[in-house]
């Protein structure tokens, strides 16, 4: 039964983590587009969306810290916002990105940033002194 | 009395339980193996709203402090269920108002990523910790990690007037205070920890 709790537990957070990483890098790479286009100069479209993506990456984290946790949720979310608006902001500012491509994208470098996280953690967790 | 450090939890009072209902929860198993060390005469600082308590294990004898009246408010009611003894007092960290060696054991959680001199604090910690006493905290720090140094360094500026700051070396900060570290442990990259520090057998 305790075990059945805990288990539960950690698909609750994991899925947690997934969600906040995958919607967040989504917004990030759309929010980015929509700032960014093609007149923009690459370095200027990847700052810009670097700002905007951390922006709404603090804008959206209270939501994920009050469901699924507080510097779990922050650092990753926060990572995987900067990179995606860095990313979209850079290819905004080359070529005009389809929605499906931005979603995928976005979420796609979500996802990647948790398993940096994950395994960074894994491989960090009850060390110390 | 901090002025501005009381207002800034009393604000925080109103939407507290809210934000820290996730960490709370994420966080359970880690505080609740923690506070199991409890004995003796046990000064908890920045009880909060008392979100921790139910982590507490029964009987205990243990004052808890916060800066915030409000807090405290919300803390009374969990507090009231509490299988042991439990006394909530407003106070200061920096000013703490009991005598020299009154407590056994002091126990922090995510206390010192908000104290405004939390080396200062900690001294007063160890005033009232007896001799060999132990001083457990479960905290927030900074990290050492690129690239997570830099986005607590990003966020500390923001978060810091409602909340925390997050970018703090609090383990540094325990040995300043004239701790002897025991034991750190990493509950989150290196980023959340558990310290257990004791206090010098011999005054210094």
């Amino acid at each position: 039964m305790l075990m059945e709790q805990k288990l539960e537990r950690r698909f609750y957070f994991i899925a947690g983590d997934v969600l906040s990483n995958a919607v967040t890098g989504m917004a990030a790479a759309w929010l980015a587009v929509l700032l960014v286009d093609t007149s923009w100069p690459m370095l200027a479209g990847m700052a810009v969306g670097m700002l905007s993506g951390m922006g709404l990456g603090l804008l959206l984290m209270p939501a994920f810290v009050g469901l699924f946790g507080a510097m779990e949720v922050m650092l990753p979310v926060m990572l995987t916002a900067m990179l995606s608006g860095m990313v979209f902001g850079m290819a905004g500012a080359m070529q005009a990105a389809a929605l499906q491509t931005l979603l995928l994208g976005g979420g796609s470098i979500g996802i990647l940033v948790l398993l940096l996280t994950y395994a960074v953690d894994a491989a960090l967790r009850g060390r110390g002194w | 009395m901090d002025d501005s450090t009381r207002k800034k939890w009393d604000f925080s009072a109103g939407f507290y339980d809210l934000l820290a209902c996730g960490p709370e929860r994420r966080w359970a198993p880690r505080k609740r193996e923690l506070f199991g060390n409890m004995h003796g005469k046990v000064l908890f600082v920045a009880i909060g709203t008392g979100q921790d308590i139910r982590f507490f294990p029964p009987g205990r004898d243990i004052i808890g402090i916060d800066i915030s009246p409000r807090m405290l408010a919300k803390a009374r009611e969990r507090a009231a269920q509490y299988p042991g003894s439990l006394e909530l007092r407003v106070m200061d960290v920096h000013a703490l108002e009991f005598p020299d060696h009154s407590f056994d054991q002091v126990v922090t959680s995510c206390t010192f990523c908000s104290v405004p001199d939390p080396v200062a604090g900690l001294i007063a910690l160890r005033r009232v910790l007896k001799p060999g006493g132990g001083l457990y905290m479960f905290e927030h720090t900074g990290s050492h990690i690129f690239p997570f140094s830099l986005m607590l360094d990003v966020m500390t500026p923001i978060w810091k007037p409602i909340g925390p700051e997050m970018n703090r070396d609090t383990v540094v900060n325990v040995e300043k205070a004239g701790f002897i570290i025991q034991r750190v442990s990493n509950v989150y990259l290196d980023v959340v920890k558990t310290i257990f520090a004791t206090a010098p057998e011999s005054l210094q």
